[in-house]
């Protein structure tokens, strides 16, 4: 237990604090309460503060976070801070502790104009970092295109076996149900209308040009933008992407084109499976109903044209362009600390869902004015 | 194999810190097998090896991260290879930790790192927390620092804030996990200027896991070696006994950095 006698000094306008017994990690919590009651109303304000350890018996790294509070309050005051009743180890202990704890003074607030400045600034960067990409992008995929030897053809099969045939399984369960979800939800209002076999009609339509794509392009930013920006992150934070230029390697068209290109190709592949699950998905609600698996296709067949078709593989395709390169984006600018490679998977996961719902806006409407 | 003393010069027997019996540590097999070490309170113990000899999975045990294999590794009277997990989280309290690569929370300040300990596990004041963790920055030189996050002071720096944060709840023993790794020579001494400081102001006890001959020269009362050829504990005593006069030429030849191809 520790003692803390707070008296006004006898000269000069300041207090002196003397503690007595075992200043200690046990005792500093009850120690530093008397000590904040009991210094406001003996002290003047404007003269020194001592601290006083002479009948101080024990003095730990703990209790002597007291001589800090009481340099720290000193300073702010412009005042002087003295220990008394310390030396050899002790006075060391104290020393050591009060090693550059001057206080700082908080930085002035910024304003909102200063903000929106500064926001802007950040996104003008972004976009130019984007753009600067892009342009990198396709100069080092027409030296691909121009020498073919220069793409690492095993990188990029393993890619497509890890963002294809491994993601088969996720792609199944979703369009399936997908296409029951569709089909379920229109089922009542169509058949007040009478129409309950034209439900396959609308299942077609949305699944074959939309969501078809749309979900496999969803799952493709979940799994492989994610995958994309937490492998290179991680080899920008270990420095690996350094060693990579050192041997005057360029690293987009070692890591980034392997990895887009995988994506690009088997991304259409990919969205026409889940299409054909999620049209056989509203036969699931369907043929309960007594219709039959020829009937239905019947009718699918005649909402569909090649144009709905092509339609959906030009968009997987430009989904996946789009989710590869902003995941392999993100992860070379990964920052630092361990934070970082998380910030950029989040980014790229979330960037590239933004990408693909905005792109498939423009295509929608482009392949709408084209009358496709 | 020589052994230092157990008795103080005034013959009156020292407090033991950690007491290892008969404990063997390996993960799917045994690395090292039938530990008897005695660390004493207020001693720096450095404990060492070659590469690979278990050095590390020894402080993982004394840590109690992991269980050894068979023994018992006695810390404030808890035997953590067999405690439970209630008896175990008292006796972490009773010691702190320093990771090979700092182990720092990103993302918080330095000062929020210290702090974290205290928050977890004391009922003190947002205020007296803060001043407690500046202390302790204080000590290790990083005063100035406390705003600071990890990314953005040096590895010796990390280092130092890592064993501020080991210090936050005032254990009695520290663990150092390769505290010289990485550092240059100065940044080095500097480390262990630190720890020789702390252990004569509070009376800490270190227990340092390196192979980093200087430091162990220059500051370590007892240097215990692993080897894991052998499996076993092969020397313990003061590091200039063992340098000159081991009779195992194995540690001589280590402490004495004679290459392989010499032996």
């Amino acid at each position: 237990m520790a003692t803390v006698r707070v008296e006004p000094a006898s000269s000069g306008g300041g207090v002196r604090v003397s503690i007595e017994g075992d200043l200690i990690a046990d005792s500093i919590g009850g120690a530093r309460e008397t000590l904040e009651n009991a210094l406001p109303a003996k002290s003047s304000g404007v003269g020194a503060i001592e601290l006083d350890l002479a009948k101080c018996t024990e003095l730990d790294a703990s209790g002597v976070s007291l001589a800090v509070f009481l340099y720290r309050l000193a300073k702010s005051r412009g005042t002087e801070f003295r220990v008394v009743g310390a030396d050899g180890d002790r006075k060391l202990l104290v020393d050591l502790a009060l090693r550059g704890q001057d206080p700082v003074a908080p930085p002035p607030p910024i304003g909102l104009v200063r903000q929106v400045g500064s926001a802007s600034i950040d996104v003008a960067a972004s976009v130019v970092d984007l753009v600067r990409f892009i342009g990198e992008l396709s100069i080092v995929s027409m030296q691909v295109a121009r020498n073919p030897r220069l793409l690492r053809v095993r990188d990029t099969i393993a890619g497509m076996s890890r963002h294809g045939t491994d993601a088969v399984p996720v792609v199944s369960l979703l369009g399936l149900l997908i296409g029951t979800i569709i089909a379920f939800q229109t089922f009542d209002p169509m058949a007040k209308y009478g129409a309950k076999l034209q439900v396959a009609d609308v299942v077609a339509i949305s699944i074959v040009r939309e969501l078809g794509p749309l979900i496999t392009a969803i799952i493709l930013a979940g799994r492989s933008g994610s995958a994309f920006a937490a492998e290179i992150g991680t080899m920008k934070v270990t420095q690996e992407l350094d060693a990579l230029r050192t041997f005057g390697i360029d690293a987009v068209r070692f890591l980034v084109i392997p990895r887009i290109l995988a994506v690009v190709l088997v991304t259409p592949l990919l969205s026409v499976y889940a299409t054909l699950l999620g049209v056989a998905g509203g036969f699931l609600i369907l043929g309960p109903e007594g219709f039959t698996l020829a009937q239905y296709l019947d009718e699918v067949r005649g909402a569909l044209d090649i144009g709905d078709f092509l339609q959906g593989l030009a968009k997987a395709a430009v989904f996946a362009l789009l989710v590869g390169a902003i995941g392999c984006l993100a992860g070379m600018r990964t920052g630092q600390g361990p934070g970082a490679v998380g910030l950029s998977t989040t980014r790229a996961v979330v960037a590239g869902i933004v990408a693909i719902v905005v792109a498939d806006a423009v295509l929608g409407s482009f392949f709408y004015a084209l009358g496709i | 194999m020589p052994s230092s003393s157990p008795t103080s010069s005034s013959n009156t027997p020292r407090e033991v810190a950690i007491a290892l019996r008969g404990v063997t540590i390996g993960y799917d097999r045994p690395i090292v097998e039938g530990i008897d070490l005695d660390i004493y309170a207020g001693e720096i113990m450095f404990i060492g090896g070659g590469s690979g000899c278990g050095k590390t999975t020894l402080l993982s045990n004394m840590t109690a991260l992991r269980k050894p294999f068979a023994g018992s590794i006695t810390i404030a009277g808890t035997d953590v290879a067999t405690a439970d997990d209630e008896a175990i989280a008292r006796v972490r309290r009773r010691f702190g930790v320093m990771y090979q690569l700092g182990a720092l929370f990103g993302g918080k300040t330095l000062l929020e790192n210290v702090r974290l300990p205290l928050e977890e596990f004391t009922d003190l004041s947002d205020r007296a927390m803060d001043d407690i963790a500046r202390a302790k920055l204080g000590l290790v030189g990083l005063g100035a620092h406390a705003h600071k996050e990890p990314s953005e002071i040096s590895g010796g720096m990390q280092k130092r804030a890592a064993i501020a944060r080991a210090l936050a709840l005032d254990p009695p023993i520290i663990f150092l996990d390769e505290p010289s790794a990485g550092l240059d020579p100065v940044t080095s001494a500097d480390l262990d200027a630190l720890i020789v400081a702390l252990n004569r102001m509070l009376g800490t006890t270190f227990v340092i896991i390196s192979h980093e001959l200087a430091s162990i020269y220059a500051i370590g009362h007892r240097f215990a070696m692993l080897d894991g050829a052998r499996k076993r504990l092969v020397a313990l005593g003061t590091p200039a006994e063992l340098r000159d006069s081991s009779p195992d030429l194995w540690v001589r030849n280590f402490l004495n950095r004679v290459p392989t191809a010499e032996t």
